[in-house]
């Protein structure tokens, strides 16, 4: 395989070595049309994504008041004072913990619920996917706030819990330090979990019927089935799955200030409202100060999709595909 | 968008881009730089819509925060003027506070400031703005010193550099901290609206009252506590009453967050709590969340400002018809102390970017007259400048009692950027500091924290560090003359108004 594909090569190199830089003015010429359609996206891409990319980290190098049309270059004082400031910390680790219990509720609600909607003597499958699919389609901010009435301590969430007899008395759970993160939490996986359940039931069927059959064939229970058939097959999925959610995980923003706005006392603010207060909230606002966090915080998302291009690649690896 | 037609006008080969005769290679071109010229022109620094600055367009834009106003200055104000002048087009934008602040903000970066606008949301001092060039004066393109409002100008505030930039066409003798009530749910508790509650124990039997004698899921106050500022502004008021100068003490120049009278003021939203005759959803409210449910009879009592009724007007005018009143701000005891408030600032400023600002000065000084002020009052916002048109002004009988209350309740304190020149540069240098009193005051009331005087003593120290530190950096690295004793007011008189003549005397 690896000649073939070097034998391959060989004349595409040496062609291309022989055109030198006449064969891409060459190129655009014949595929001319293929450039013009690629054009929009380009410039979008550019104007929207790489432009602020860059800019974020220059001016994360600048001591910019938001009153003032520029800042100046402070070089890494920025970041020095992050590595200082208390509340950056809290709200890093706030984000991490909003992961860690997050996205594995997510997946892991929702591949229970795929594995019960793929079942074909599930009645109602339709219903209940849909049912689970609408909220995705609704706006972040608008689950935001009608959960802040839902989980305040007059809400039908609070008075429910009190009726059971779980709580004593009504708890305002977007409200109180020790379960406002939480509760973020729990609505940010309610809000997503159709859209991962649409990734798993994907998923699902792409196991052929026959692999169940034999496994029933061969006397295994579900349970047995589920673990040593399903699941394997599943693995390079999740790996994607895991990774897709994750960098999910971190663009709670909307979400997450209109349900708490950060509080009460900071327990809920995860980085983005951080580099929002910063730059926006502050008796004068420090638009190089909040860059520098959201570059530390870009860090860590490229991070994760480094791991997501690895996960990738080690599942294409383990399914055999190209 | 009239700038990206002309540009792309000012490209043929992009509109005759099928027409025989033209080879692959100038169609390339020309829609190439077409679209490039096109997101160019459509894309701005700020990521919106280019629209060229001032104004120029044709209209004067205008920007505030003031709901309560809207029909009134349209009415009023705006539509006088462009029949007296038929080639003047205003068009007014009102935001809520935060929306406005961060709109100026990306719009003076992206070159797209509107003509006029209030500093809402801005969180600095009109000052600090000044030197970074943001506005320019009006005092030669109108009369505001000979206006009716000429005596309320002060160097610092309205005046930098002997030139008027603004005018305040509001009274700076208000507070936050106003209680009005609903006043079908005291008739249902059976709580006497002239009862009006003098002391803090009594305002608490009051909310015990109104809770127990009214239906289920009717609480005594509601104290929104989503929003630090809020309660942050709440506390100060409370401490106010029960002596401190407030954040800062005058006869010294220090920080004095950590003095007893804002314990006490957070030990009595405490005792509320504890009560449990404050809304239990408070913790979830904004302000004007808290406004809603007050409205739709969920609580009897809220504190909040003059505007709180003009606002309802607008919002909720059935809670108006249904009854509303106000009482004094309430104090420890029965011997009254007073609430401080510096002298008003400008409201709102033209920008540099303007080209309108001839019309945009006239406009602003036609809001200085006896009769705009009676206008302004009767949209029961923040009082007029001109407090006593309120008198016979067309307002709500409760928002001439508040006004009238404010008369004996508030006084003008000392303004340090009006009593020293290099204080704004200080204030602009200064950094946050988390937690601050609101931060405080929300950990308390959500158990977060138990240790309120540790807490208020750190917040002071803190900020006399980073005052102290900011004083360090504007002398050394601007050559600024200035110190702490710019906040020392050694001839302030707590019963009395801080005044031009104090300022003089100093």
């Amino acid at each position: 395989m690896t000649t073939t594909i070097r034998r391959r090569e060989r004349p595409a190199v040496a062609a291309a070595r022989d055109r030198g830089g006449r064969g891409l003015l060459r190129r655009l010429r014949q595929d001319w049309w293929i450039y013009l359609f690629l054009l929009p996206t380009v410039l979008g891409y550019g104007a929207y994504t790489v432009y602020p990319l860059l800019a974020s980290w220059w001016f994360a190098f600048l001591d910019w008041p938001g009153f003032a049309t520029a800042g100046t270059f402070v070089g890494v004082e920025n970041f020095e004072r992050l590595i200082g400031d208390d509340l950056f910390w809290n709200a890093f680790w706030n984000s991490i913990v909003f992961l860690v219990f997050a996205v594995p509720l997510r997946v892991g609600l929702a591949l229970a619920l795929a594995l019960v909607l793929n079942r074909k003597k599930t009645p109602f499958k339709g219903f209940f996917r849909t049912l689970f699919f609408l909220p995705v389609v609704t706006t972040g901010a608008i689950v935001g706030v009608v959960f802040t009435l839902l989980l305040d301590a007059s809400g039908p969430v609070s008075l429910a819990l009190v009726w059971s007899g779980l709580i004593d008395s009504p708890a305002n759970f977007a409200a109180d330090a020790g379960t406002s993160l939480y509760a973020g939490i729990a609505v940010w996986v309610w809000k997503w979990l159709g859209i991962t359940l649409i990734y798993w039931l994907a998923a699902l069927q792409t196991i052929p019927q026959g692999v169940h059959e034999a496994a029933m064939i061969d006397g295994a229970g579900a349970w047995a089935e589920f673990r040593h058939v399903t699941m394997p097959l599943l693995v390079p999925f999740l790996v994607i799955i895991t990774l897709i959610d994750t960098v999910a995980a971190f663009n709670v923003f909307d979400l997450m200030q209109t349900l708490t706005g950060g509080g009460p006392s900071f327990s809920s603010e995860v980085i983005e409202i951080f580099i929002f207060r910063t730059a926006f909230q502050a008796t004068v606002p420090q638009l190089g100060y909040a860059s520098a966090a959201a570059v530390l915080f870009g860090l860590l998302t490229m991070g994760f999709a480094i791991a997501q291009a690895v996960g990738m690649r080690w599942a294409r690896g383990r399914t055999g595909a190209s | 968008m009239r700038r990206q037609q002309r540009i792309l006008g000012s490209l043929p080969g992009a509109g005759s881009a099928g027409r025989p005769g033209m080879g692959r290679r100038q169609f390339i071109g020309g829609a190439g730089a077409a679209a490039l010229a096109a997101a160019l022109a459509g894309c701005t620094g700020g990521g919106q819509m280019s629209r060229e600055s001032g104004g120029s367009s044709g209209s004067l834009q205008w920007w505030d925060q003031f709901r309560p106003l809207t029909k009134m200055l349209q009415d009023e104000l705006f539509a006088p003027y462009m029949k007296e002048h038929p080639g003047v087009t205003i068009e007014r934008r009102q935001m809520d506070v935060p929306d406005l602040g961060q709109a100026l903000q990306v719009g003076r970066r992206s070159n797209q400031m509107p003509d006029v606008h209030s500093l809402a949301g801005l969180g600095t001092s009109a000052a600090a703005l000044v030197s970074e060039g943001w506005f320019q004066p009006i005092g030669k393109l109108a009369d505001f010193q000979g206006s009716p409002v000429g005596e309320f100008l002060y160097d610092g505030m309205h005046r930098f550099d002997g030139e008027i930039y603004s005018f305040p066409p509001f009274s700076g003798r208000w507070h936050e901290a106003v209680p009005w009530f609903n006043t079908a749910l005291l008739k249902q508790a059976g709580v006497d609206p002239e009862e009006d509650p003098a002391t803090w124990d009594e305002l608490r039997d009051v909310a015990r009252r109104l809770t127990k004698g009214t239906d289920d899921g009717v609480y005594g106050i509601v104290v929104p506590s989503k929003e630090t500022e809020y309660l942050e502004f709440l506390v100060n008021r409370l401490a106010m009453t029960a002596g401190a100068p407030g954040g800062i003490d005058w006869t010294t120049g220090a920080y004095a967050y950590d003095a007893q009278q804002y314990a006490d003021a957070i030990e009595f939203l405490i005792a509320l709590q504890t009560d449990k005759v404050v809304h239990p959803a408070s913790a979830s409210m904004g302000a004007r969340d808290a406004r809603a449910r007050w409205a739709a009879g969920q609580a009897g009592v809220y504190l909040w400002g003059a505007w709180f009724i003009g606002g309802l007007r607008v919002d909720e005018p059935e809670a108006v018809e249904r009854g509303v009143g106000t009482w004094h701000i309430p104090c420890p005891e029965t011997s009254r102390n007073f609430v401080y408030s510096p002298p008003q600032s400008g409201t709102f400023w033209v920008s540099s970017q303007s080209k309108r600002a001839k019309e945009a000065a006239e406009l602003m000084l036609r809001m200085t007259t006896r009769e705009f002020q009676a206008r302004l009052a009767a949209a029961m916002d923040q009082p007029p400048a001109l407090a006593d048109v309120v008198e016979e002004a067309e307002v709500h009988p409760a928002y001439r009692q508040c006004v009238a209350n404010f008369q004996d309740d508030v006084r003008i304190a000392p303004a340090p950027e009006v009593g020293t020149p290099g204080v704004w540069q200080v204030l602009a240098e200064m950094r946050d500091v988390h937690p601050n009193l609101g931060d405080i005051v929300q950990s308390v009331l959500t158990g977060s924290t138990s240790d309120v005087a540790g807490e208020l003593r750190r917040y002071t120290d803190a900020m006399s560090a980073e005052r102290e530190r900011a004083i360090k950096v504007v002398r050394e690295e601007k050559g600024v003359e200035v110190d702490t004793k710019a906040w020392v007011f050694a001839n302030w008189d707590r019963k009395a108004d801080y005044d031009q003549q104090a300022y003089a005397e100093r």
